[in-house]
């Protein structure tokens, strides 16, 4: 496992544990990101993943643990928290009948930005929207759906950005488009990257660090290399399916 | 509250207003058809007697008193349902924006909608029957205000009901306004009402609202007694309906039920 992160950390959320009807999805999870830091939370369905981020953001209470996001304890200072975060997710839709600038703009006041001009031009230019930004959501692909949603969470220059399967279900060449973009992004504002992916290649092309979950709980913690070894495979794709077969167990 | 995201939800939803046409009914259309049904029996009734008194201005004044409360609630409890069926929640619950402030943007967004459809209730009460809520004078103003709060505190209880129950609970938000149309004495005393009814309707801040126009509108003297009496029930009720709204997206959260939505 890996040593702890010096202060300051964007995220700590420590011995988190939510279980569902009786159900552990989350067990005594810790987990610390620093500003900048680049990390994949892999893992197989049902390991916890989406819980865990979902208990980050604050839209679900865990049962035990605390969580301090932005240099802010949740609950109760989740909105001042998330004016410092971004939460991007490949399967959510954007609002309909809105042409992409008025997402922005509408999008930069849930963020209490009071000009949102500039702040949506800015994002326009970063994500290269310029010939999209007229257009109503509905008319884009899925591909441009995920540039608007990622400049969307970026409006507000957070200094985390939690995605959840971001590029899930777009082509190589856009998912590519899409993992240059947030590249930038946090070369740009050195953002910390918290994302989770089926898409191994993704991960080890974004991420430095990779933590890996089974079962709600966190099976692994490094570098994809260090992964490897650990898990003495070549690759992360191996040790994610190491880790998946021993979830299943002997057949 | 930060006013600038309270705005951004009240842009979120009139533009969603804008660019819906059909959205457009429940301020123009349902509201000009009531006032045909209702003003038509209204004049019907009084042809047949004229001593009734459930003639065109009592039924009007009743409707266009019940609309207000009715788009006040529908308002905020359609914004937030808006919310799921457009997968949008997770979206916003993930922003900075408080409950308190999303609650703000709905509720004023109400009144936005609530000021368009009086408008369209008057035109066609004028056009259509001569009747003017007007002939209420000033005390229509309390009245109204009493029956927008008890409008809020019904859409919290709608909207937490639905934060409990997902979306089987949304029937309530239409289900709810004919509870209170039937039991508030809308367009009739509540002595009219079965016997069994009669204690549950009297304790009711509308009831107390919708009798006290009646009462001006007879030519009687504002019964600010009344009033008052329907003041404090609705701050009891508004209290109540903002406490179980908190307690079930308390419950919201604890459960996960946001992967409903997502």
């Amino acid at each position: 496992m890996r040593a702890m992160h010096p202060v300051p950390a964007v995220l700590r959320a420590q011995g988190l544990v939510k279980a569902f009807k009786g159900r552990v999805a989350v067990d005594q999870l810790d987990l610390t990101l620093a500003a900048g830091d680049r990390v994949g939370l892999l893992g197989p369905n049902g390991a916890g993943k989406t819980t865990t981020l979902l208990m980050i953001l604050g839209a679900i209470k865990p049962d035990s643990g605390t969580i301090d996001l932005a240099g802010h304890h949740l609950p109760h200072r989740r909105s001042k928290a998330m004016e410092q975060v971004g939460f991007v997710a490949g399967y959510l839709p954007l609002p309909e009948n809105l042409t992409v600038r008025e997402a922005l703009s509408l999008f930069a006041g849930f963020a209490g930005i009071r000009n949102p001009q500039p702040s949506v031009d800015r994002a326009i230019a970063e994500f290269g929207l310029e010939e999209l930004a007229d257009q109503r959501n509905q008319e884009l692909s899925s591909g441009q759906r995920t540039l608007v949603s990622i400049a969307k969470a970026t409006l507000h220059q957070p200094r985390l950005l939690v995605l959840d399967e971001p590029t899930a279900s777009l082509d190589p060449d856009i998912a590519g488009r899409v993992r240059s973009s947030l590249l930038d992004l946090h070369r740009r504002n050195n953002t910390a990257l918290l994302v989770t992916s089926h898409n191994m290649r993704e991960v080890e092309a974004l991420c430095e660090r990779v933590v890996l979950m089974s079962a709600g709980r966190i099976v692994a913690d490094g570098s994809p290399a260090e992964i490897a070894t650990q898990f003495d495979v070549d690759d992360l794709e191996g040790a994610f399916l190491k880790v998946a077969a021993d979830l299943r167990g002997p057949r | 509250m930060n006013l600038t995201r309270v705005r951004a939800v009240i842009k979120r939803h009139w533009l969603i207003l804008f660019r819906s046409p059909h959205r457009w009914f429940e301020i123009a259309f349902w509201p000009l058809m009531d006032v045909i049904l209702w003003g038509s029996l209204g004049y019907f009734i009084a042809q047949e007697n004229e001593a009734s008194r459930a003639s065109v201005p009592y039924l009007l004044a009743g409707l266009v008193l019940f609309w207000t409360l009715t788009q006040v609630q529908m308002t905020g409890s359609t914004a937030f349902m808006e919310e799921t069926w457009t997968r949008n929640l997770l979206n916003v619950l993930t922003t900075s924006v408080k409950p308190i402030e999303y609650l703000a943007g709905i509720g004023f967004f109400g009144l936005i909608k609530l000021v368009m459809t009086l408008v369209t209730l008057t035109i066609a009460t004028i056009a259509l029957y001569g009747f003017d809520l007007s002939a209420i004078g000033w005390s229509v103003i309390p009245i109204i205000g009493l029956l927008i709060a008890n409008g809020w505190a019904v859409a919290l209880i709608v909207v937490g009901l639905i934060l409990r129950y997902g979306q089987s609970a949304e029937i309530l938000t239409w289900g709810l306004n004919y509870v209170v149309l039937a039991v508030s004495g809308v367009f009739f005393p509540i002595e009219a009402l079965p016997a069994a009814l009669h204690g549950f309707a009297s304790i009711l801040p509308t009831t107390l609202a919708f009798a006290a126009a009646r009462q001006v509108l007879d030519g009687g003297e504002v019964p600010w007694s009344s009033l008052g009496l329907a003041t404090l029930g609705t701050v009891a009720f508004l209290a109540l309906s903002a406490w179980f709204g908190a307690a079930m997206l308390s419950v919201f959260r604890s459960r996960g039920f946001i992967t409903r939505y997502s």
